[in-house]
């Protein structure tokens, strides 16, 4: 569903991706973490090509994303994307955020699009928030009104960059129920985090970036137990103890 | 002997409302049409593509960096050398349009830039092309940004058409020019015609500080 062939990418003379290769097939739950600075978050922002790359190969539902004639509009109405910091739209009400691409991007009629967004909003449990902006929301449940953003499209891909980083702590937990109920329904999902209980919970496999080069690849289990590199054991007892 | 100037003056009064009302379609025309070569100039000099960008700058760069008096002259008197000959009014809206679109296009740039990067990732994240993103997203939020500056900037071009006087427009100002031949009473000639400027200009100052009012809660 997602492939990367050779794929290089660097931001003026720093290599960010250095020879990335990896598949993610259709269902598959894949968690990446690894220090700041790896070049995880580029990684996944190459899939929709919000990053372009500079050489090899980057396949998504069997368009060729690195191809500089996709048109991209098509290609990312059926990635969703959720970021650290939200980015809800300040000036719409929750409703009007959800409904915002079905209207604009798949002309989908408003009163079809508005039934569309309350199931989303349903499904992340703010439906009695659909009224209000963004701004009267606490983080958790803008961050769950952004992945409702995203589902309102129908998305073969859901991509996940950080997306509890920037909450208070007793808010990390409702935003990750709702990405685990999305697992249960057999979303394809990439998932930048160091939620180490949601990737032992649901993740099929574990990916550890270091230096913009994959390091190591595992389920769960055996990566955050018995990491087969000492970068990786470094890293997860660095956050453990954290 | 004043008030017989006053009196005088009461009397060529309509020649002065004549002023007034040039002024008012010449500052009228010119806004609108600022504002909408503004915005767009605006969009351009906030795109990607650096040709675009650079080309817009080097027009605002050139039209804020020469006086206004003389783009009027090169409008007026050096165009028909090149075969483009203009009447004055026309000549005075085109200046106008000239100039005031560069001064907008900063205004327009700056609130656009003003808005943070994630909102276009996020909107181009779902599928919407740029113009919708532009569109959708960033003006909606950049013109909260962009009006209390945009209608001070209507202050100052509403004063500068004054300039076009001087090609011979009759503007208020060059009303008061004409009558201060015949009624030497340059005082009161010229209060009269500062203050028929204010009635334009006030109550634009007073939605401008309103505004600005309005964006610091």
């Amino acid at each position: 569903m997602i492939e990367f062939k050779n794929v290089n990418k660097w931001f003026g003379k720093l290599h960010v991706l250095n020879d990335i290769n990896l598949t993610i097939p259709k269902g598959e739950v894949l968690v990446i973490c690894g220090p700041s600075g790896s070049g995880k978050s580029t990684l996944i922002r190459c899939i929709n090509r919000l990053e372009p790359i500079q050489k090899g190969k980057i396949i998504v539902n069997d368009v060729p994303v690195h191809d500089k004639a996709t048109n991209l509009t098509k290609l990312r109405a059926d990635i969703g994307f959720v970021f650290q910091q939200f980015h809800l739209y300040p000036h719409m009400t929750v409703l009007e955020n959800v409904m915002l691409a079905p209207v604009n991007v798949k002309k989908i009629a408003k009163s079809k699009a508005e039934k569309i967004a309350m199931k989303k909003l349903e499904q992340v449990g703010l439906t009695e928030k659909s009224g209000v902006h963004p701004a009267q929301l606490s983080g958790g449940q803008q961050q769950r009104v952004a992945i409702a953003r995203g589902l309102a499209m129908s998305p073969k891909i859901m991509l996940f960059d950080e997306p509890t980083s920037a909450l208070d702590p007793e808010m990390i937990g409702e935003v990750l129920d709702v990405m685990v109920n999305l697992v249960s329904e057999g979303m394809t999902m990439c998932v930048v985090t160091h939620e180490m209980g949601f990737a032992k919970k649901v993740a099929n496999r574990v990916l550890f970036m270091d230096e913009g080069a994959i390091v190591e690849t595992g389920t769960p289990d055996k990566f955050f137990d018995n990491p087969k590199t000492d970068r990786a054991a470094n890293f997860i007892s660095m956050i453990l103890t954290h | 002997m004043m008030a017989f100037y006053f009196g005088q003056l009461v009397e060529i009064f309509p020649f002065f409302l004549k002023g007034l009302w040039m002024t008012s379609k010449i500052a009228f025309i010119s806004l609108v049409s600022c504002t909408l070569i503004g915005l767009v100039l605006g969009i351009f000099r906030s795109s990607n593509s650096i040709i675009l960008r650079h080309l817009v700058g080097v027009y605002v760069a050139f039209v804020r960096g020469t006086p206004f008096v003389v783009q009027i002259f090169i409008i007026f008197f050096i165009f028909p050398e090149w075969g483009i000959q203009l009447e004055a009014f026309s000549a005075a809206l085109l200046a106008m349009a000239i100039m005031g679109s560069a001064f907008i296009c900063e205004i327009v740039a700056g609130g656009i830039a003003a808005i943070p990067k994630g909102q276009w990732e996020a909107a181009a994240s779902s599928g919407l092309t740029n113009l919708q993103q532009l569109r959708l997203i960033v003006i909606p939020q950049a013109m909260k940004i962009i009006l209390p500056p945009l209608v001070g900037q209507y202050v100052l071009l509403i004063k500068d058409t004054s300039v076009v006087s001087v090609i011979g427009v009759m503007d208020l100002t060059r009303v008061g020019w004409v009558t201060v031949v015949r009624i030497p009473e340059g005082l009161m000639v010229f209060t009269l015609v500062g203050a028929l400027y204010f009635m334009i200009s006030y109550p634009l100052i007073l939605l401008s500080n309103y505004l600005e009012r309005r964006m610091a809660v």
